[in-house]
């Protein structure tokens, strides 16, 4: 390793003038229409060695994307998390694109197919094809990355000890059908020990929000939360889909033993700069078809985010997209200098905030948060009960919810996926009864519970726009399938203009 | 939460299912029915109807709301309340635990202009960490009480979660030599709307481990003894809210100096 964290990270940032200061005013645009070389400038490859300015811009299809780097810029040459630090040439930086809003676009991913002919470090056989036993090079053995941007993630099963703790599972898990060959076979699947599920890269950056803990209980899980044993600091749970990590150490560690097939730990230099970068990147869109997303009043874009206080509750202090309130109303002086569509679109968004806090509409059957915490089943919410977090949109809790998006009947047909079938061994789970099918269980491959099935952590709300497709295994293609999605599980009722508010809503987050 | 000022004496009130006067307990067994009103938030309303009287109550207000798939075993005390909010007179304070045993059939009626509750945070609001409670001494042995939903040991949002949150924040300030947690399941039958009622024993372990854990967290090195009993018996303390049954169903925290 030949430099590594903070240090360069100042000494650097004096060394780097212009970028810093051509980045306050308008930030460098590392995106343009066509060509080779725009592709390539869009697309961070490990080891590169580029500068990551202090403020960066990239274009996308609802406008651009932000990400502020505190104390920026950052010289990345030997920093762990851009340099090939293991021999599959991967970094961090591979799956979480500056330009994706520090996550992976299934768009950007084909994009990289293309310019390499799949010869990407992207693609490793590992977790970047849809098995290692495929052929290799074939386009088809990686389609769940190129069609929906999905890494495959391989569980431990039984799963490992939790929080010190033996796990052991209350129900039994087989195999229904492996279209992909990780989960039968000499080597995988739950008869060897392992068991493969698809998932979306979740975005890094604004983690001081993904970290913040708001109360020291979970009332989904009924328990004080538990804590770092290093740092004795209360643990949030909203890192990882299955929230099989607890802290960014874990993460670390667990993402470089197999997405970076590392033979050896990280060190603690390696976490320290990596933890350093990831505290001090913001990421969010900054325009969108209104023009900036701070203007006219507005609080949209990363500034906000690196500024204000992580783990606050909307329904007790700001509210969840209240950014948006001033464009409630638009001045007369403002109407002059918009054109009509960036006044009607600034006003589309500032109706979805409201969709997105007022409109109640019946949750039922969504465990988590119907079963045992007390709101019975059903009951009336917003999408801002679950989504709480003021400027962000993730819970203050741990937020593990079965929205249904990975389990039948409520997840949509995809015959890519494996299916497993799970038979509760004591009590059935409370809506799926005794025997589940699911594409993905989700937290219960963590806890070894057949009440998690399902349950899949909330994720940060900021830069959609850049990380198409959504939810954990990619199923909604675009912002606009993520609203139809909840119509179809909950019968909302939303209107057309409601659903298109919203959408306008989340494409400027 | 209201918490209506009833005497000590409405604890040995007859646990009869025709007990209409205001203050008195009524008790049963019978289906939810969901009426979904819209006055925001948690504004629904949780309608249940006596089989034994034939009435039909509004105990929308138990901390612990029924899911519309299971039976519920209701414990509450007529309030004086119309039935404005949801078309049935008011139990307050209520309890209704699921019964998972006794499945029943999804009902779920229209708002037919009744505007429901619009949804008022409980006093027994978590504490946030920006936000502590500050407790000043002198400090001496005390019992703290965490209440349960009927065979469960959940430590419910808004109620029991608060109570144990609140009683770690005053043992921290306190610094005692250790903490006895005894867990009460209440195995004891009863009889309710023709069913035998009893609490499975090993729930009186389970819901002292679940204290105990909570507790561990909360106070990292804490000295803490584990204790569990059956056949528990109502006592009287305020966040029981004058329910018996409720107050059966409980673990005591019993902070030593």
């Amino acid at each position: 390793m030949k430099r590594v964290g903070q240090p360069r990270h100042l000494r650097f940032a004096k060394a780097l003038p212009v970028i810093a200061a051509a980045g306050a005013l308008a930030a460098a645009s590392a995106y343009a229409s066509g060509g080779e070389s725009a592709a390539d400038e869009r697309w961070w490859s490990p080891g590169e060695g580029r500068v990551f300015p202090e403020v960066l811009d990239y274009e996308n299809e609802h406008g651009t994307l932000r990400t502020l780097l505190v104390g920026g810029p950052l010289d990345t040459e030997g920093h762990p998390f851009f340099e090939p630090i293991s021999s599959n040439g991967r970094a961090c930086v591979t799956c979480h694109q500056p330009a994706d809003g520090m996550s992976l676009s299934a768009a950007t991913a084909r994009e990289r197919w293309d310019a390499t002919n799949g010869d990407d470090p992207l693609f490793a056989a590992y977790d970047g094809s849809n098995c290692p036993t495929l052929p290799q090079g074939e386009r088809a053995s990686h389609s769940l990355l190129l069609d929906r941007g999905l890494i495959r993630i391989q569980r431990q099963w039984p799963p490992a000890p939790r929080l010190g703790e033996e796990v052991v599972p209350d129900f039994t898990i087989e195999v229904v059908r492996d279209p992909n060959g990780c989960n039968s076979g000499a080597e995988y699947g739950p008869e060897n020990g392992w068991i493969s599920v698809y998932r979306r890269p979740r975005p890094i950056g604004n983690m001081k929000y993904l970290l913040a803990v708001g109360f020291n209980f979970d009332p989904k899980q009924g328990l004080a939360l538990p804590r770092d044993p290093e740092t004795g600091d209360y643990l949030s749970g909203n890192l990882m889909s299955d929230n099989r990590a607890f802290t960014l150490k874990e993460q670390m560690d667990d993402a470089g033993l197999t997405h970076l097939e590392m033979l050896r730990e990280l060190t603690d230099d390696e976490r320290d700069a990596i933890k350093a970068f990831e505290m001090s990147l913001f990421a969010a869109q900054q325009t969108g078809r209104g023009g900036a997303v701070d203007d006219g009043g507005a609080q949209g874009g990363p500034a906000v985010l690196r500024d204000a206080e992580p783990g606050e509750l909307g329904s007790i202090g700001f509210p969840v997209w209240g950014e948006f309130a001033a464009w409630e109303e638009i001045s007369e002086e403002d109407r002059a200098r918009l054109t009509p569509e960036q006044v009607e679109f600034r006003q589309s968004v500032a109706r979805g905030a409201r969709v997105f806090r007022d409109r109640t509409f019946l949750v039922s059957d969504a465990a988590g948060v119907t079963t045992q915490m007390g709101f019975g089943n059903p009951f009336r919410v917003a999408c801002k009960m679950c989504h709480n977090m003021t400027r962000m949109g993730n819970d203050v809790a741990p937020g593990q919810v079965d929205l249904g998006t990975t389990t039948l009947p409520f997840a949509d047909h995809f015959g890519d996926l494996p299916l497993f079938r799970i038979t509760c061994q004591n009590d059935p789970h409370p809506y799926y009864g005794r025997e589940i099918l699911t594409y993905d269980p989700g937290f219960a491959l963590s806890t070894g519970r057949c009440a998690d099935v399902g349950k899949i952590t909330l994720q940060s709300m900021r830069g959609l726009a850049a990380r198409a497709p959504y939810f954990s295994n990619g199923s909604a293609a675009d912002l606009r399938a993520v609203v139809d999605y909840y119509e179809r599980r909950y019968n909302i009722g939303y209107t057309e203009q409601e659903k298109q508010d919203l959408v306008n809503l989340m494409s400027v987050l | 939460m209201k918490r209506p000022l009833i005497a000590a004496t409405m604890m040995l009130a007859p646990l009869s299912a025709q007990a209409q006067e205001v203050g008195e307990i009524v008790s049963f067994v019978s289906c939810p029915v969901y009426r979904d009103t819209d006055n925001g938030r948690k504004s629904g309303c949780w309608l249940v109807r006596d089989g034994e009287s034939g009435k039909q109550w509004d105990v929308s207000q138990s901390p612990h709301k029924p899911n519309w798939d299971y039976a519920v075993f209701v414990e509450g005390r007529v309030a004086d309340q119309g039935d404005e909010f949801c078309g049935a007179p008011v139990l307050e304070p209520v309890r209704t635990s699921r019964l998972l045993d006794h499945r029943c059939p999804r009902h779920m009626l229209p708002p037919e202009g009744y505007p429901g509750r619009v949804f008022i945070a409980p006093d027994r609001y978590l504490t946030s960490l920006a936000n502590p409670p500050e407790f000043e001494g002198p400090f001496g042995p005390r019992t703290f009480y965490a209440f349960f939903e009927f065979d469960r040991d959940f430590l419910v949002y808004q109620y029991s979660d608060f109570i144990v949150q609140q009683a770690a924040y005053w043992i921290e300030a306190a610094q005692p030599r250790r903490l006895v947690v005894t867990g009460y399941a209440a195995t004891d039958p009863i009889e309710v709307s023709g069913m035998e009622l009893a609490e499975s024993p090993e729930i009186a372990q389970s819901r002292a481990e679940v204290v105990v854990l909570a507790l561990s967290r909360l106070l990292p090195g804490m000295e803490i003894e584990t204790r569990w009993e059956t056949g528990s018996q109502p006592i009287d303390v305020p966040d029981a809210d004058t329910i018996p049954g409720q107050s059966q169903r409980r673990v005591e925290i019993a902070v030593e100096f």
